[in-house]
């Protein structure tokens, strides 16, 4: 199993062109099925959304203050509880909702702009050099402190989270997105549209974006691990969104209270969660690259 | 002649990241809801108070006259005053800077020294069980969650073996020698959350440069001259392979900053991070903003660095 993401090529991007017996994408997904890795990780992942869906059926609402202040785990408080009485397993629960709003949405956000970017620097020469040098300007900055000067100031919010997080995330996508589609608008096919009197709009759409869209794929994966890492991060540091449950934030109370080293549960079971979630998300990526490449697929057909 | 115009184009780079840095932070900080203004004045002060108070920290000119004014004080490194310090903010972050810069600094040096020889055992048996474990072990790396790491060092060691000390920098009565060991026993724990934080994106990427170094005819001709096959990995292909590491230095830089800043969180290390910890729960705007500037400048120059040491490594970058 090859670990590293295959670098983009002209190839990959020739290769969805090809008319075979099996489609690509039937033969992306019968690879997918056949890693052992893959699977689990996308059905672990199933199941944390499942879990968040089902936060209401499954867990008790983590708001009750009770008298069992760092209770240990058991029967009745199953990851036991926090410094002020209030049940781990249900912050648990409820938070896996907002670390998947806040890793979907700004991924999401971080895909649309960084997408956008990325494309536009490799379709319109002009705009190369002064959007290249933004992604690098951004790549090579403390990103962090940054986020928490701008949380900080806009106010904790889930919104305000999604936001902040997507801002300084899309350099990473638009990098990647940009290597991809520099080749690709060099080819045969897209200068023959170009001959032929095509709008600009239609290339990008019709043969740009289709051949960058495996990488926006994993893109969206890894950006959203990665933003769940950020919102975990931010909450930590206590800017998290007050009015809502996170992982961050039980690890954010549990050291403000000094409770960290006494009470082991307040910061393994959430840590676990984040480690879970994040790895699952990575190797799910990681297993669909292997899937989509021809040199690490093990099948016949090259 | 080609070394000192690579330098420059890097040093004019650099510049230019750190004004991009100064001038963003500068208007987020005016325009975002978040009103400086607020987090100073107190509600119990009476208006000419308040103006007062707003135009001793220059609050209450027009914008850009007050851009100018903070390049200008910036240029000549006046970061502001503190909110809630009352004291500059440059005194108060460079007072932290050295033990971000040991805590950082360290775990980057031991990251490769740790981190070379696995990539070089990984890349010489591709496919061994070793090789397997730094591919997952690498991958699952990426994926940790700063915090997790932290805490669960202070645990084992520090609160459950009791070999180590689980906050500060150094004690407070220790002196000569023994205040070296002591700094040396409070960075072990931060340090090696970073050194975990890292490792895996240089063991995987080094690891991928070596095995094509490996398969390239230059490496085949020294075997076949006679080299032993330690020499052609460590000498003949490591060379090459570090080159590409090096500009992953530059890309990781920021990271390991934003790691610092949580690591130094829980291990109540007394670096910039613990800084902005301690400015973001009283809403000390100068501080948070000046502890920015002063990282993304302390990255813009070990960038220089890492470029300059690219340049020296790599003979094409100085003839062309």
């Amino acid at each position: 199993m090859s670990i590293i993401p295959p670098s983009g090529t002209a190839e990959d991007a020739r290769e969805g062109m090809r008319t075979e017996a099996v489609s690509p994408r039937s033969r992306t997904w019968r690879a997918f099925v056949r890693n052992p890795f893959g699977l689990v990780s996308l059905a672990v992942l199933f199941l944390i959304v499942a879990v968040a869906l089902a936060a209401p059926l499954i867990a008790g609402e983590p708001g009750g203050y009770s008298a069992d202040v760092l209770a240990p785990p058991s029967a009745e408080h199953w990851l036991g509880t926090d410094n002020i009485g209030r049940d781990v397993y249900n912050q648990i629960v409820w938070g896996a909702r907002t670390s998947l709003a806040v890793g979907l949405g700004a991924s999401a956000l971080a895909i649309v702009l960084g997408a956008a970017v990325g494309i536009g620097a490799a379709y319109f020469r002009r705009l190369d050099t002064p959007l290249g040098m933004l992604i690098d300007v951004m790549l090579s900055l403390p990103i962090l402190p940054l986020m928490i000067l701008v949380a900080a100031l806009a106010g904790p919010s889930i919104s305000t989270l999604v936001v902040v997080i997507a801002v300084f995330s899309w350099p990473e996508v638009a990098r990647v997105v940009r290597s991809q589609a520099l080749p690709v608008v060099d080819l045969t096919y897209v200068n023959a549209a170009h001959v032929i009197g095509a709008p600009n709009r239609w290339v990008l759409l019709r043969h740009v974006l289709p051949a960058v869209t495996p990488v926006i794929v994993v893109s969206v994966v890894l950006t959203a691990s990665r933003a769940v890492l950020s919102e975990a991060g931010l909450s930590f540091l206590g800017l998290g969104d007050p009015s809502s449950w996170s992982w961050g934030t039980i690890l954010y109370n549990a050291q403000r209270s000094g409770v960290l080293a006494s009470a082991w549960w307040t910061a393994l079971f959430p840590s676990l969660a984040i480690l879970l979630l994040v790895v699952a998300a990575t190797l799910t990526s990681l297993a669909y690259n292997d899937a989509r490449n021809p040199r690490t697929r093990g099948d016949s057909a090259r | 002649m080609g070394l000192l115009r690579f330098v420059s184009v890097r040093l004019l780079r650099g510049l230019l990241t750190l004004w991009f840095a100064v001038t963003v932070t500068f208007f987020l900080v005016r325009l975002l809801p978040g009103d400086p203004a607020l987090a100073v004045a107190s509600p119990t002060m009476t208006a000419d108070q308040r103006a007062q108070m707003l135009s001793d920290f220059g609050l209450d000119e027009p914008l850009l006259v007050q851009y100018a004014t903070y390049l200008g004080q910036l240029a000549q490194g006046n970061l502001g005053i503190s909110f809630r310090q009352n004291a500059p903010v440059l005194d108060i972050l460079l007072e932290r800077l050295p033990w971000t810069l040991l805590l950082t600094g360290s775990s980057l040096v031991v990251t490769l020294i740790v981190g070379v020889p696995l990539a070089v055992a990984a890349a010489r048996r591709q496919g061994s069980a070793l090789d397997r474990a730094v591919q997952v072990g690498g991958v699952v790396g990426q994926a940790l969650f700063v915090p997790t790491v932290g805490i669960f060092l202070l645990y084992v060691f520090g609160v459950w073996l009791g070999w180590l000390p689980i906050g500060g920098a150094m004690a407070s009565d220790v002196y000569g020698l023994a205040a070296y060991g002591s700094i040396l026993a409070h960075l072990v724990l931060p340090g090696l959350s970073l050194v975990l934080l890292q490792l895996g994106p240089y063991v995987l990427f080094l690891r991928t440069s070596l095995i094509e170094a490996l398969s390239e005819d230059y490496t085949n001709v020294a075997r076949s001259k006679g080299v032993s096959e330690t020499k052609v990995v460590w000498v003949h292909a490591l060379r090459n392979a570090l080159l590409p590491t090096v500009t992953l230095v530059g890309l990781q830089l920021g990271f390991l900053v934003g790691g610092s800043v949580l690591t130094e969180t829980i291990f109540a290390y007394p670096g910039i991070g613990r800084a902005i910890y301690e400015s973001v729960g009283q809403l000390d705007f100068p501080v948070m903003q000046g502890a920015f500037v002063l990282l993304a400048a302390t990255v813009v120059v070990a960038n220089l660095l890492t470029d300059l040491m690219y340049g020296l490594l790599d003979p094409r970058v100085r003839q062309t």
